[in-house]
């Protein structure tokens, strides 16, 4: 078992070092070695999954979806169930307007289901009072589609809101925390801290979104669409990162894309949602090699 | 004639329990049913905003920063309003009293005007246009970016964050705007005195002090004409702020729902005003008349 591993099962959050800073390719540079650095560097984690599978034996279903079904004027969701075990990814997938945000609001209880329940860390939360529902809240982190950030605050207010609302740390701890977290994404604090969210560009807003998402330490990890609306290398930069995180920090996470080319990249599971249901879940391979014909017409499109 | 789709069944036939006439009722059940509902919301919001504001965390630079942004901001609108409305007021009054010889009344209408009446009022109506729209439009905006869903998610409860502060704020900077209104109008109208109706300062100034203080006292000090002055501000105050953020929140279908936020907030505010203005004055007059 190698150093990275043993970290990872004690739950140790390492913090990126110098050398992180190189593997990880800055865009302005040239692109053709940009890409290449970005494949190798997603080829090696997808070796390393083979290999080594660090989180197959582990059966604590970390999110849990039983049963749900849900619906506001018409039925959204019908009988929808999947799981996320610790140190998963799992991607949702499915055609626009399936629902497959209400998913990620379902798990955040944002919103209630009609039928089922949700469950994180095998707590049910269905039925959470509001209160208790903001604390289960903090474990997770979401990261928007739009990222979502507080646009009357600079990005180091933004990346520290979480940890000054539920934490006692102390200002310079802060500052560390969000510079950490600012560096993990690969922004350099000096450069984006003071600025607004308005002054950043899509895949810079994204990159906050995740550190911000991040500050708390969170176990679970949500993102809504995070590579949509970003040019083809932005987005091979953001899926990188989260394959980053959820290699280097162990967190469970819960994606929904249409993007499929970089869910293949990220995934332990795809979920596929179709028809208010999940048509398909399972592994990439899995879904690759189904001879289902939504499926084959779901992938053919891409 | 063809009645829509809800209505019929399966061959296409309308059913007959579906009689024209129940479309008619049904859709006024519905709109009755919907317009329920949106005012449980809305005292869902309003005793949830108040109700926080004794709870911690208290988020007090947010409320430091609406009260600059609601009081100090409404201030030259205010200023300028109430000075120009005491101004006319003045002029369309000394006509009549110039008329009837009273000129030396001036000071007592404009005085009893301005402070029951007119300066709460205009206050109210400015900041409902002020203060109301951008309130209204900030919070729809942070809804329709996600932003209030982020909040949610990162542990904090919206109410408590954006509609405490504000409702807040409006109660605290509302009476003290109206105070200044009521200043800057009697100014007003002491310019007009002076300047049309040749009115010395000091008997223009006596007869409003005068005015003030014969309305009796409440709690022995109090002049009864500014509990009702500074009842009505502290009141519109709470339905503005309420309204906006009640709207802000619902806001929904991207910035074209963000405009109707604001829009209906503005509506809603200042009808609010003018009708609760009515039943709250008859009310105080009831109250504190001698």
């Amino acid at each position: 078992m190698t150093d990275e591993d043993d970290r990872r099962h004690k739950g140790e959050r390492r913090i990126p070092s110098e050398k992180d800073k190189t593997a990880m390719p800055r865009r302005a540079h040239d692109s053709g070695r940009v890409r290449a650095a970005i494949r190798t560097e997603l080829e090696e984690v997808a070796d390393q999954n083979e290999r080594k599978q660090p989180f197959a034996d582990s059966q604590t279903r970390v999110i849990a979806l039983e049963n749900i079904s849900l619906s506001f004027e018409e039925p959204i969701l019908e009988n929808v169930s999947f799981d996320a075990k610790e140190g998963e990814t799992v991607v949702v997938v499915g055609e626009s307007g399936t629902g497959k945000s209400t998913i990620l609001k379902l798990v955040l209880r944002l919103l209630i289901p009609d039928k089922g329940r949700v469950s994180i860390d095998g707590e049910d939360i269905t039925h959470l009072t509001f209160d208790d529902a903001l604390k289960v809240r903090q474990k997770m982190g979401m990261v928007f589609q739009g990222a979502a950030l507080f646009d009357s605050m600079t990005v180091y207010e933004n990346v520290a809101y979480p940890l000054r609302e539920h934490t006692k740390l102390r200002e310079d701890e802060i500052e560390a925390r969000v510079r950490e977290k600012l560096q993990f994404v690969d922004l350099e604090p000096e450069k984006v801290m003071d600025q607004m969210p308005s002054e950043l560009s899509g895949g810079m807003k994204k990159r906050v979104g995740i550190a911000r998402g991040l500050a708390n330490n969170p176990e679970i990890m949500l993102y809504d669409e995070p590579t949509s609306g970003l040019d083809p290398l932005t987005t091979a930069t953001i899926t990188y990162l989260i394959v980053k995180l959820q290699r280097e920090l162990g967190v469970t996470s819960v994606v929904v894309s249409h993007d499929i080319r970089s869910s293949f990249r990220m995934a332990s599971k795809i979920a596929l949602l179709a028809n208010k249901r999940i048509a398909f879940f399972g592994t990439p391979e899995e879904m690759t090699g189904s001879d289902d014909p939504y499926i084959c017409e779901f992938l053919g499109g891409f | 004639m063809e009645y829509p789709l809800p209505c019929q069944d399966g061959k296409g036939t309308l059913t007959s329990h579906h009689h024209p006439h129940h479309l008619i009722l049904q859709s006024f059940n519905d709109s009755a049913k919907r317009g329920v509902s949106s005012l449980q919301e809305f005292f869902v919001l309003a005793g949830k905003a108040l109700g926080f504001i004794f709870v911690k965390p208290f988020y007090t630079a947010d409320l430091f920063q609406q009260m600059d942004v609601i009081g100090v901001g409404s201030l030259g609108i205010v200023l300028l309003t109430g000075f120009f409305t005491g101004m006319v007021l003045a002029l369309q009054t000394s006509v009549q009293l110039q008329a009837l010889g009273q000129t030396a009344l001036l000071g007592k209408l404009l005085a009893s005007a301005m402070v029951r009446e007119l300066g709460p009022v205009l206050a109210g109506l400015m900041v409902a246009g002020r203060v109301g729209s951008g309130i209204a439009a900030q919070l729809g905006s942070m809804r329709v970016t996600e932003q209030i869903d982020a909040l949610n998610t990162l542990g904090t409860d919206p109410i408590k964050k954006l509609v405490t502060p504000r409702v807040l704020a409006s109660l605290i900077m509302l009476p003290v705007l109206t105070i200044i209104n009521d200043f800057v109008g009697i100014l007003g109208g002491n310019v007009i005195a002076k300047f049309y109706l040749g009115l010395p300062a000091s008997l223009y100034w006596r007869t409003v002090y005068e005015q003030l203080l014969s309305g009796g006292f409440t709690l022995r000090y109090i002049p009864n004409d500014f509990v009702q002055g500074l009842a009505k501000p502290f009141v519109f105050g709470g339905i503005i702020s309420l309204v906006a953020c009640y709207h802000g929140l619902k806001t929904s279908g991207g910035t074209e729902g963000v405009g109707l936020a604001t829009t209906r907030t503005v509506v809603t505010a200042s009808i609010l005003i003018l009708v609760v203005d009515y039943f709250l004055t008859q009310i105080l007059l009831t109250l504190f008349q001698p």
